[in-house]
């Protein structure tokens, strides 16, 4: 690939002619080292925040939140699973014992039931009875 | 001969921020780093001279301001930072003392260049090195970053503080306009 710069650097070359003197760079090293004055360092406090320290914790806890949302997610979108199912029918099985319960608590409605019962098969008796007679 | 020792970043920095160690691992800056900022300097300022007092200058700010490095970017973009602000002033500072105008800024650079004793340079160099001073003083930046010390975008757009794309344009420009400036004068 030909780079943008390709023209300066085959006539020019990357040589800028600047030169130093002779052991230039080892001589300032020595030098600059030698001319530092005294400094403070403070020490960088390195104890953890209370984010940094709970921070794994929360991290977790929002990945189990997440796996269990999406398993819900999932199992609303199959709703004919078996879990569901299962859950369906205890579900019903609860309804339906409520439903007896209420119906053995409510007395009333028993006993008005209870008295037609007996009132209609005292009547059927009746009719019979006449009809035997008649025929006599 | 004793080898010398090699140059462990992470290890530098780590002694940089313990007191009893800090000068030492100063020491080791100074030496792994004063070549490639020097001529990164030298190709701002011009003169000799003036790029060893502009070093100097750099390492003592950053030695003063050690406490405030926290080693969240690279020691290397902290010190290109220093060196680079550094040079600047230098430049502006001079160019004020020589009550010149932008405009003269070009002439200012070559006249450097031309007393410069530790400069050789041939005929082609010298144009080179004319045609790099008739830039604008960013794009200036840029071409030497880029150019002599191949410095890639990413770390140049830290330094600087610009973004990459801004800086591949002010390259190209720089560019264009040596290749004219070269063309115009042979």
């Amino acid at each position: 690939m030909k780079h943008e710069d390709s023209t300066i650097l085959n006539k020019y070359g990357k040589d800028s002619g600047f030169k130093v003197p002779e052991n230039y760079f080892a001589d300032f090293n020595k030098r600059m080292a030698d001319m530092l004055p005294d400094v403070e360092i403070t020490p960088i406090d390195v104890k953890p925040t209370m984010w940094q320290r709970v921070r794994p914790l929360v991290y977790l806890a929002a990945m189990f939140a997440g796996v269990w949302c999406m398993m819900s997610v999932f199992n609303m979108l199959n709703g004919s699973g078996d879990m569901n199912s299962v859950r369906a029918v205890a579900e019903k099985l609860s309804d339906d014992k409520g439903n007896v319960e209420d119906f053995i608590m409510s007395g009333s409605v028993s006993d008005y039931d209870i008295l037609n019962y007996e009132d209609s098969v005292a009547m059927s008796n009746e009719e019979n009875v006449s009809d035997v007679d008649q025929s006599k | 001969m004793a080898a010398r020792e090699k140059y462990d970043e992470a290890q530098v920095i780590e002694q940089l921020r313990n007191q009893a160690t800090c000068k030492v691992a100063f020491g080791k800056v100074i030496e792994h780093y004063s070549s490639q900022l020097y001529w990164q300097i030298r190709r701002m300022v011009i003169d000799h001279d003036d790029a060893n007092d502009v070093l100097q200058n750099t390492f003592l700010k950053a030695w003063t301001s050690i406490d405030n490095f926290r080693g969240d970017a690279k020691l290397s973009t902290w010190l290109y930072k220093i060196a680079i602000n550094e040079s600047i002033t230098f430049v502006n500072k001079k160019k004020a003392m020589n009550q010149m105008s932008i405009d003269d800024e070009e002439s200012f650079l070559v006249n450097q260049l031309e007393s410069d004793e530790w400069f050789d340079g041939d005929e082609a160099q010298i144009n080179l090195q004319k045609a790099i001073a008739s830039l604008p003083e960013k794009q200036r930046l840029v071409f030497n970053l880029r150019y002599y010390d191949e410095m890639k975008y990413d770390e140049m757009s830290e330094i600087l503080g610009t973004s990459e794309g801004a800086l591949k344009a002010s390259y190209h420009h720089a560019v264009k306009k040596i290749e004219q400036y070269l063309g115009e004068t042979g």
